[in-house]
């Protein structure tokens, strides 16, 4: 302990005395200085130093001494640098500088001490670099010169990757090695992410040892000189688009240079249909970089560099996925000759052809190996491996690789658990029995190991499939034999097989193909189902069966033999050929058991047996059947004395044929049953008759009618009329046929309502005629019915309908006329004629007896203005009445008359002018509307005495004086301007004019008068008669008569708000004609006697 | 060359001249259909241009209405045993390149394929007639086509089906040309058409 302390205390001292001297000079030496160290390799080191004298001189004497080596060790040297040992501790050295003579000019010592050595390691060499190009991989080799270096020091090496002319740094990557004494050349690969064609490539190393012995200071070394790998564009010729037709996975990022020759521009490039930016590599070379490449097609992706002068190089890519790995591996033997493993391949790699998925199949156990050629569009993928002798266990590893990657997959088997035998081949069918046979198969394989078990599929065209296992030991490419037992006569079946390893079950086989076979016939199985039926003469018995099943049958029944038996010796015999299924026995009023046996081929059937025998029955009762579904419901009382059961016939009739006769038989327990048949058709009746069975015969015990499903009627049931009267009418009709009826009739409908004969009329029913009447006659036995209520000279439609439960039947239609009531017509004809002629002489006698009132009320001799009712109109309007209306006269005409006569000079006013609207314009203010007014155009409408008409011919001039009325003229001859309008048309352009208007006679006699005059006479005032009628008479009285027929309108009254009369001339618009316009009331209440 | 014809050896160059006339029209048709699959599956532009190809024989003939019969017959025999070769190849390729993957490209190959063989065969009967015989076949087939890149075979095939369609206008004009009924020999020269 202690010698250890003491030891560490002297040496920390000697570094630390050490450290203060570097390279202390001994002597005082003018000349020699910075003496510098280094080694590398640990046993030399080379000493420089530099010499300041600036003359000439000659050699340089070197002496060293090192610790361990007292006598110095002296040489010449003409250079500055010696190689001398590395001491072990420390060196002196001498360094004379001599002149040229030869006499010693400077002498310098020099102590070195072991750290101030530096370590530089030798610089590497490169050994070789060498280019992969179809991979971009360059392979760096060099010596780790490990010979001169104690083992196990670390070395490391720094690697520089440049590029391009410019010698661009792309990579600098640092490499681990451990010396071991011995010189190892080393090697490293480094991938280029671009093609190493695409531009020249620099490799540089230098390295550093980790001495940690080594005291002194360490360095790297120098670089290597640097290792060109050049690219095609250096080579005078070298072009192409690189890399070459190479397999990338997909996602990866590519460079794809193009070079080209001197002198040639790059147009563009593309990769796919995409134009992809350059990237400058040098004069002759650029390239694309494509990221995250995605999967090509089938054929690759080209990549496509447009060179000047129309030319074009390229290059095809190919992007895809690494292996999947292969999914539900699985293997198995269909013949213990070869193992097929199946897979499947996962995802799609994309790649094809010489770059596809590859797979092999290697076995561990025996370490065998194959290939697969594998399809590689299908989906599931299959690989055979040979079945190897005495090997039951198999351990599979499925390798998978294509360019980008690899995988595997494994499985391991038992053989004989994992049989999937081949289709069975060659099935045939054997035997000459009705109800077995044999089944022969042969399956292409070796199964001797094991045990088979084989499924029969037995199938025939009336029974269910059914399933036969068997169970055989296997065999060497056998032929495998099974018996079927239990199967029916005469019977076509159809087998197939199947089989898989019994012990270890894994797949059943595929089924083999289907082989048919029939089995022979066999007597039939039973007898047949008889009837008997007595002729209705009673002399012959008609027997029916029907045919056996095809299960029953055994066979193809030929024949039937029927014999008759009284007390067990033969009446009759008869064999009966197939088709027919009925015969007849002449058995006079005697009586038989009848037998029936079946005959086919192999054998009869047992007989089926039966008495002819039918026992009286009476007071034989019919019931109705229900239907239920699509067959007919019938019940019955149970019979006691029934001791064999029942049996239900029925007939089927089909047009014009003879019904077949059918029947079910019934156990005795049995009190109703549903009978099916698929002959039933809806719509028609059934007769089922019941036989109960007794020792003795049979007995019919009641009759049933039915249908599975009524429907209404066909048709209508045909009706007469028996009996019309005028108010009633008796119709008569007939009874439906039961064939027409198609079910239980249920009544009759009678519907009448008025209506004549019209094809295109809806039914009754359905005319939606509120008078329709409907009566229902629910009581069958009645056969006519009496409408009663009707009415007389009237066209009924009677409508009779039937109905089921099934509906109404179409309907059948009369069209009844009830007869004419003559006493009401006379009575109405009457009754009217003696009220009026009964009013007619009251009348005369009342005007008889009042004529002296009446003449002096309504025909005075000098007529009173105010009893005038046209005159008092004005006073009761103006009141304020405006409700007035139609045929009321406008109040604010001019009740005034003024009687002009037109040949005075002055003329004689009669009445003074009371009030007028021309005269007096505040007129229609006074509580009058104006509006009103202006289209109030009759103020007052006398009539007209149109016997004067006749009295003064038409070409008459007007001499007479003439009645104005004023309120008219100062109304419309401001509206009339004859100077715009001359030949308007009079009677529409003036407004309503009905004083003025001319017939049309006269308008032509006075055509030759001008416009002026002509609305003169329209729009102006015109006379209701000439001066000398009025002088005479009264307006009103038949005196005053207009001499002209202009106002022969005038007597007509007349609306307030219309300009027309209120009943007008019938063709007043279209042609107005000169007697129409001469129509007025007062042509009717006078009754004029030219009218 | 040639004798006269005899009428049956005349009816019958006519019969053949005819019945290859519509089987190049067919192969036409059918080696246009097959460039536009192609061009498609390859994945390349229709309308690239490609420079002649090596060992690809080409349909344009200068003084093509001076060429005898038998010349005429004796270069469409080279072009289609030239073509007979490249499309075998072209077909291997094809298989080696996409094994199954594009069967139907395959299989329209070995249809034009199988149509070129048989009017090679058509032409060496016409040779046969012309008392000429077809020259030997050359056993070294086309160039070798293991140093040419991937794209460049694409080219080359692009290449070889165009002018293959070229070829198959001309040899229809040869053949319509060859059944002219001739005074004296099948072989002489005659004015007008070119192809």
């Amino acid at each position: 302990m202690w010698k250890n302390s003491s030891l560490r205390c002297l040496l920390v001292l000697a570094i630390l005395c050490l450290s203060l001297i570097y390279s202390q000079e001994i002597g005082s030496l003018r000349h020699s200085q910075n003496l510098k160290c280094l080694t590398h390799n640990l046993r030399k080191m080379i000493c420089t130093w530099d010499v300041a004298s600036r003359g000439r001189h000659g050699q340089t004497d070197f002496c060293y001494t090192t610790n361990d080596l007292p006598p110095s060790m002296c040489f010449k040297t003409k250079e500055k640098r010696v190689e001398i040992p590395v001491p072990e501790s420390s060196t002196t050295v001498t360094i004379t500088t001599n002149s040229i003579s030869g006499t010693a000019l400077t002498t310098k010592e020099f102590e070195i001490q072991k750290k101030d050595i530096s370590f530089v390691p030798l610089t590497p060499r490169i050994l070789s670099l060498t280019p992969d190009f179809s991979t971009s991989t360059l392979n760096l080799k060099w010596s780790d010169n490990g010979s001169v270096f104690p083992y196990g020091l670390d070395a490391f090496w720094q690697i520089q990757i440049l590029r391009k002319e410019a010698m661009e740094k792309v990579t600098q990557v640092t490499y681990y090695s451990k010396l071991t004494h011995e010189d190892i050349i080393l090697s490293w690969n480094w991938t280029s992410d671009m093609p190493l064609e695409c531009t020249s490539h620099y490799v540089k190393i230098r390295c550093y040892i980790n001495i940690t012995q080594f005291v002194g200071p360490k360095d790297w070394s120098d670089w290597s000189p640097v290792a060109e790998v050049p690219g095609k564009d250096t080579e005078p010729h070298g072009s192409g688009v690189f890399p070459e037709d190479t397999v990338v996975a997909v996602g990866s990022d590519v460079t794809i240079c193009c070079v080209h020759e001197e002198g040639q521009q790059i147009q563009r490039m593309t990769y796919g249909p995409e134009i992809y930016p350059m990237i400058h590599l040098s004069s002759r070379s650029s390239a694309i970089r494509v990221l995250n490449a995605s999967a090509s097609d089938t054929s690759g992706t080209n990549v496509v560099c447009i060179l000047s002068g129309d030319e074009m190089d390229g290059t095809v890519l190919f992007v895809g996925y690494a292996p999947d790995v292969p999914q539900n591996l699985s293997c198995e033997t269909s013949n213990f000759l070869i193992i097929k493993c199946t897979w499947k391949p996962g995802r799609p790699s994309g790649l094809y052809g010489k770059r596809r998925t590859k797979y092999s199949l290697f076995e561990r156990i025996s370490g065998k190996n194959v290939s697969c050629e594998v399809n590689e569009m299908n989906r599931e993928r299959v690989c055979g491996f040979p079945v190897l002798a005495d090997q039951k266990t198999y351990d599979f590893v499925l390798g998978v690789s294509n360019p980008i990657g690899q995988t595997e997959s494994s499985v391991m088997v038992d053989l004989t658990q994992r049989v999937h035998p081949k289709t069975p081949e060659k099935l045939t069918a054997s035997g000459n029995s009705s109800t077995s046979i044999h089944l022969h198969w042969f399956i292409n394989g070796s199964f001797a190991e094991i045990r088979l078990l084989c499924q029969i599929e037995i199938s025939s065209g009336h029974t269910e499939r059914k399933l036969h296992n068997v169970s055989m030991p296997g065999g060497k490419f056998s032929v495998y034999t099974a018996q079927l037992n239990t199967l029916h006569p005469y019977t076509k079946y159809q087998f197939r097989v199947r089989c898989a390893a019994a012990d270890h079950f894994w797949r059943w086989s595929d089924w083999s193909r289907v082989e048919e076979h029939t089995t022979l016939e066999a007597p039939p199985a039973r007898g047949p189902d008889i009837w008997r039926e007595r002729s209705p003469s009673g002399k012959s018995l008609k027997i029916f069966w029907k045919p056996l099943s095809l299960s029953e049958a055994n066979g193809k029944i030929v024949s039937h033999e029927v014999s008759c038996y009284l007390l067990e010796s033969p009446l009759e015999y008869k064999e009966v050929t197939e088709p027919s299924n009925s015969t007849e026995i002449k058995l006079g009023k005697n009586d038989c058991v009848i037998s029936v046996v079946a005959k086919n081929h192999a054998g009869s059937s047992p007989p089926s047996r039966i008495t002819s025998m039918e026992l009286p029955s009476d007071n034989v009762k019919t019931d109705r059947a229900v239907a239920m579904g699509n067959g007919i419901y019938i019940s019955w009382n149970s019979y006691p004395n029934v001791t064999c059961g029942y049996v239900v016939k029925w007939c089927h009739s089909s047009g014009s044929e003879p019904c077949s006769v059918d029947w079910q038989k019934f156990p005795s327990n049995t009190t109703d049953a549903v009978i099916k048949s698929a002959l039933f058709r809806p719509g028609v009746r059934y007769n089922f008759s019941l036989y109960g069975c007794k020792s003795s015969g049979y007995q019919l015990l009641k009759n049933i009618t039915g249908y599975t499903k009524e429907l209404p009627p066909k048709r209508a049931p045909n009706f007469t009329v028996e009996e019309t009267s005028s108010d009633s009418i008796l119709v008569k009709w007939e009874d439906i046929p039961i064939e027409d009826c198609q079910g239980f009739l249920e009544g009759y409908r009678l519907s009448f309502a008025k209506g004549e004969k019209d094809a295109s009329k809806p039914r009754l029913s359905e005319s939606g005629n509120p008078e329709l009447k409907v009566k229902n006659i629910t009581d069958l036995t009645k056969k006519s019915l009496k409408i009663l209520d009707l009415q007389g000279k009237t066209s009924y439609q009677l409508d009779l309908q039937a109905y089921t439960a099934g509906g109404l039947s179409p309907p059948n239609s009369l069209y009844v006329v009830t007869k004419e009531d003559s006493v009401g017509l006379i009575i109405a004809i009457l009754i009217p004629v003696a009220v009026v002629v009964l009013l007619g002489v009251v009348a005369s006698i009342f005007c008889y007896r009042k004529r002296e009132w009446i003449k002096e009320t309504f025909y005075p001799e000098i007529p009173n203005p105010e009893n005038s009712k046209a005159l008092q109109f004005q006073k009761t309007i103006c009141e304020g009445n405006k409700t007035l209306k139609t045929l009321e006269m406008n109040p604010c005409t001019p009740n005034s008359v003024e009687v002009v006569e037109t040949r005075s000079a002055a003329p004689k006013i009669e009445d003074t002018e009371i009030m007028s609207p021309a005269a007096d314009t505040t007129a229609p203010e006074d509580g009058c509307d104006s509006e009103t007014e202006n289209h109030v155009v009759v103020s007052y409408c006398p009539p007209i005495i149109e016997e004067e008409i006749s009295n003064h011919p038409m070409d008459e001039p007007v001499v007479s004086s003439q009645v104005v009325y004023i309120d008219i003229q100062s109304m419309y001859q401001p509206q009339i301007k004859p100077e715009e309008e001359p030949e308007i048309d009079l009677v529409t352009t003036a407004g309503y004019k009905p004083q003025m208007q001319l017939p049309i006679s006269v308008l032509k006699t006075e055509s030759r008068l001008s416009a002026e005059e002509e609305l003169d006479k329209t729009a102006g005032y015109r006379p209701q008669a000439n001066t000398n009628a009025w002088n005479m008479d009264t307006p009103d009285s038949p005196g005053s008569v207009e001499s002209n027929n202009e106002n022969a309108s005038f007597g007509s009254p007349c609306s307030i708000n219309s300009r027309q009369f209120l009943l007008p001339p019938k063709d007043d618009e279209d042609s107005p004609k000169p007697s129409n316009i001469g129509w007025s009331f007062t042509h009717f209440f006078q009754n004029k006697p030219n009218d | 060359m040639a004798a006269p014809d005899s009428p049956s050896a005349a009816l019958q160059r006519r019969d053949l001249c005819s019945r290859g006339i519509r089987l190049a029209g067919k192969m036409r048709s059918d080696v246009v259909d097959l460039l536009d699959t192609y061009v498609e599956r390859q994945g390349l532009d229709a309308s690239a241009s490609v420079a002649a190809v090596e060992g690809v024989p080409v349909a344009a003939a200068e003084r093509w209405d001076e060429q005898t019969g038998t010349q005429r017959l004796l270069e469409n025999l080279a072009a289609y045993r030239a073509f007979r070769a490249l499309l075998a190849q072209m077909l291997e390729e094809q298989r080696e390149q996409l094994g199954e993957a594009d069967a139907a490209l395959g299989r329209a190959l070995a249809a034009v394929l199988l149509q070129v063989s048989a009017f090679t065969y058509h032409l060496e009967e016409l040779l046969r007639l012309e008392s000429r015989g077809p020259p030997s076949e050359e056993a070294a087939g086309p160039p070798p086509a293991s140093h040419l890149s991937l794209f460049e075979r694409k080219l080359r095939g692009l290449g070889v089906l165009r002018e293959l369609a070229q070829w198959a206008v001309r040899s229809t004009r040869d053949l319509r040309q060859l059944a002219k009924p001739s005074p004296g020999s099948s072989s002489d020269p005659s004015p007008a058409e070119s192809p």
